[in-house]
């Protein structure tokens, strides 16, 4: 019994790592530029396919291709923000929900043509293997991906708190208008941002693809759950969207484990609702961090 | 030879009156639709002359979602027919070559229906044959059903393949396979497909004495097997049935393994029986069972037309590929007695077909011959496991090609 739970729990933390490196990109991009990404996870979707193409064409190992996955979302997201996101930044919410979504679609509907529909796998010698104890199982591939996530996302809390830009970053996401006033040049602080989130997403894709397929609408998995983890954890949030994806990937195993496999989902939903019941402001309390 | 050639000028004269009013169009359509879809295997012999060559009619979908699989029926039906035409055609017709008509379909319900229509108006066919996913099928023969005149449509369809139903069945006798007292666990994706497939398995276990130890329902699309296969060790199960599309069972495969559980897996039929799936998967498909049409080591003839096929595409002969090439040749058989190209004659002759050896008999069991309802009276599915990157017949023993690896 105890076994069970515990193995339920070392399951739902590890896939929680990887919720939380696309919530926090997500929580990121609406906490300074104030803009919700609706495309997050096809930026994960194009990390995998990077990591994968690397590995079948030059053997690259996918936690390997980390190095190329990041920089190249990360300039992504820099063009993206200037040449897209910046001309529609205003007032009025709309363009910005309709550039993103619309990215989105673009996106998805490139790597249909492009990738085909096809699921793909990348097979490394650590995809099948797991350390056993004490009659758990922690898969190998997983918890580097864990331990990696959490790596990263300790980085930018680091990045955030001690440096100049980290700081600028935190400043106008805490008051945009103030930040400007104090001499914070907007748009790079939001390129930065942007380059961030979307370079979180593409090391989550490259993360992913030891033990998890590529296809196109891989990113709408992720998504949702991250949705669900920035509302929870605060909007603009980081330690509280990287706090709850950990117990919504919890809250999803146990709940597979004892309500039923189909209601994992029903699990973290439920415990979305009771936080907004609550807590309506999310679990950080209200601030952006 | 001049008689039928009238008979078939008045036929053509009939279709024509039928074709001049929009009510009989339509209704002619819906009825040859739903003749062609009722079968995924249907060999339907329509209006046309006794000239030479005879015209076969193909539908396949060769662009879109599914042209996969209709690319690689297009190959094998080409092959077919050249096989037939280089032994020397239809004999008694004067040697008349078979010329195949292809039409894509575009693995769309409307493009179906209007290809249709332009592939039989547009020629003189003595037969159709069609390879379509069941989504396609289903549409077009419930439209079909609402006919009154599918009754007398159903007659000119015949399925020398097994039915839907005896995949179940097939499935729970391959678990005697990995042991005496079978106890499955039945996992399944929450949609339509994986419901009620997995629901005729549970209805029909008891019969076969086979215990379900375990039946439960998953979100398609999980980021994480663990939790479930958690579930199906902690059942006892000695076998797993997974109804699951191919991203989830990749990753249950995988968190089998990694949880070092000891389980016989079947992943039932479709998408796992094609050489697509291997390549997607890799060495983890390796002992992996399912259940398939037809498969291309089941006797001498289908390892021979496997070989050709191999040679021109690179990859082995799949399930409805390799059905076609047998299908094309009971259309032979029938053509050759029938000594006509009549439709009504090829139909005739193709609801006493009994053959037991050559390429018209590559079905499971080696044997065809329609009952009245126009299927196979010896149909059966034949059991398949992933062995060294090929698929290898493992049930039942008459087809059997190799023995089930443990896994």
């Amino acid at each position: 019994m105890l076994e069970t739970v515990a193995q339920a729990v070392i399951n739902g933390l590890l896939i929680g790592g990887i919720y939380a490196l696309v919530s926090i990109g997500v929580t990121l991009i609406f906490g300074v530029v104030k803009i919700v990404n609706f495309a997050q996870g096809e930026f994960v979707m194009i990390g995998m396919y990077i990591s994968f193409f690397l590995a079948t064409q030059f053997g690259i190992d996918p936690l390997v291709s980390l190095v190329v996955s990041m920089p190249v979302l990360f300039g992504a997201g820099v063009l993206i923000q200037h040449f897209l996101i910046r001309r529609v930044l205003g007032p009025n919410d709309m363009p910005q929900i309709f550039l993103t979504f619309a990215l989105s679609l673009l996106l998805l509907n490139l790597a249909l043509m492009l990738f085909t529909a096809n699921y793909r796998t990348v097979h490394t010698s650590y995809s099948d293997e797991a350390i056993h104890i004490a009659g758990l199982y922690i898969p190998v591939a997983k918890l580097i991906a864990f331990v990696l996530a959490m790596a990263l996302s300790g980085a930018l809390w680091v990045f955030l708190h001690t440096t100049d830009l980290g700081k600028a970053m935190r400043a106008a996401a805490q008051n945009r208008d103030v930040a400007t006033l104090m001499g914070i040049n907007p748009n790079r602080v939001f390129c930065v941002a942007l380059g961030i989130a979307l370079a979180l997403a593409g090391a989550a894709g490259s993360l992913l693809m030891p033990f998890y397929s590529a296809y196109p609408f891989v990113g709408q998995v992720f998504t949702l759950m991250a949705f669900v983890a920035v509302v929870m954890g605060t909007l603009g949030n980081v330690i509280g969207a990287l706090v709850a994806s950990l117990m919504m990937g919890i809250a999803e195993s146990l709940g597979i484990q004892y309500v039923g496999a189909d209601s994992g989902l029903l699990v973290v939903f439920a415990m979305l609702l009771l936080t907004l019941a609550f807590k309506p402001t999310g679990l950080g309390g209200g601030r952006a961090r | 030879m001049k008689k039928d050639r009238k008979d078939s000028a008045s036929n053509q004269a009939g279709l024509d009156r039928a074709l001049s009013k929009r009510q009989g169009r339509r209704e002619f359509l819906l009825k040859t639709g739903g003749i062609l879809a009722a079968g995924a295997f249907g060999a339907v012999p329509l209006r046309g002359w006794a000239a030479d060559p005879v015209n076969i009619g193909a539908l396949y979908p060769t662009t879109g979602s599914m042209a996969q699989i209709g690319v690689g029926c297009v190959a094998a039906a080409k092959l077919a027919a050249e096989m037939v035409n280089d032994a020397g055609g239809i004999k008694s017709l004067g040697g008349a070559k078979l010329n195949l008509i292809i039409s894509d379909v575009q693995s769309d319900t409307t493009v179906t229906r209007t290809e249709t229509d332009r592939l039989i108006t547009g020629n003189k066919l003595s037969a159709i044959h069609g390879c379509y996913a069941s989504a396609l099928t289903l549409i077009a023969s419930e439209v079909g059903s609402s006919s009154d005149q599918l009754n007398k449509g159903r007659t000119y369809t015949f399925t020398p393949f097994a039915r839907a139903s005896q995949f179940a069945q097939a499935q729970l006798r391959m678990s005697k396979l990995v042991s005496d007292q079978p106890k499955v666990a039945v996992i399944f994706e929450n949609t339509a497909f994986g419901t009620s497939t997995s629901n005729g398995l549970k209805e029909l276990a008891p019969s076969e004495g086979v215990e379900i130890v375990m039946f439960e329902p998953y979100s398609a699309g999980f980021t994480d097997a663990s939790p479930l296969i958690n579930k199906v060790k902690a059942s006892g199960a000695n076998a797993l049935f997974s109804v699951s599309y191919l991203n989830d069972l990749i990753l249950i495969v995988r968190t089998i393994k990694q949880v070092g559980l000891n389980i016989a897996i079947n992943g039932g039929s479709g998408g796992f029986v094609i050489p697509d799936f291997y390549k997607n998967v890799g060495k983890l498909a390796e002992g992996l069972q399912g259940v398939a049409h037809w498969n291309h080591d089941m006797d001498a003839n289908c390892e021979k037309v496997n070989a050709e096929y191999k040679k021109r595409t690179g990859e082995f002969l799949f399930e409805y590929a390799g059905g076609l090439v047998a299908q094309t040749f009971m259309i032979a058989d029938a053509l050759e007695r029938a000594a006509s190209a009549d439709p009504q004659k090829v139909r005739e002759a193709l609801s006493t077909l009994d053959v037991s050896s050559g390429y018209a008999a590559m079905a499971p069991g080696g044997k065809v011959k329609f009952g009245p309802d126009g299927k196979n009276v010896y149909g059966h599915p034949v059991g398949v496991q992933w062995q060294n990157g090929d698929l290898a017949s493992v049930f039942p023993k008459e087809d059997a090609h190799a023995p089930l690896m443990k896994t």
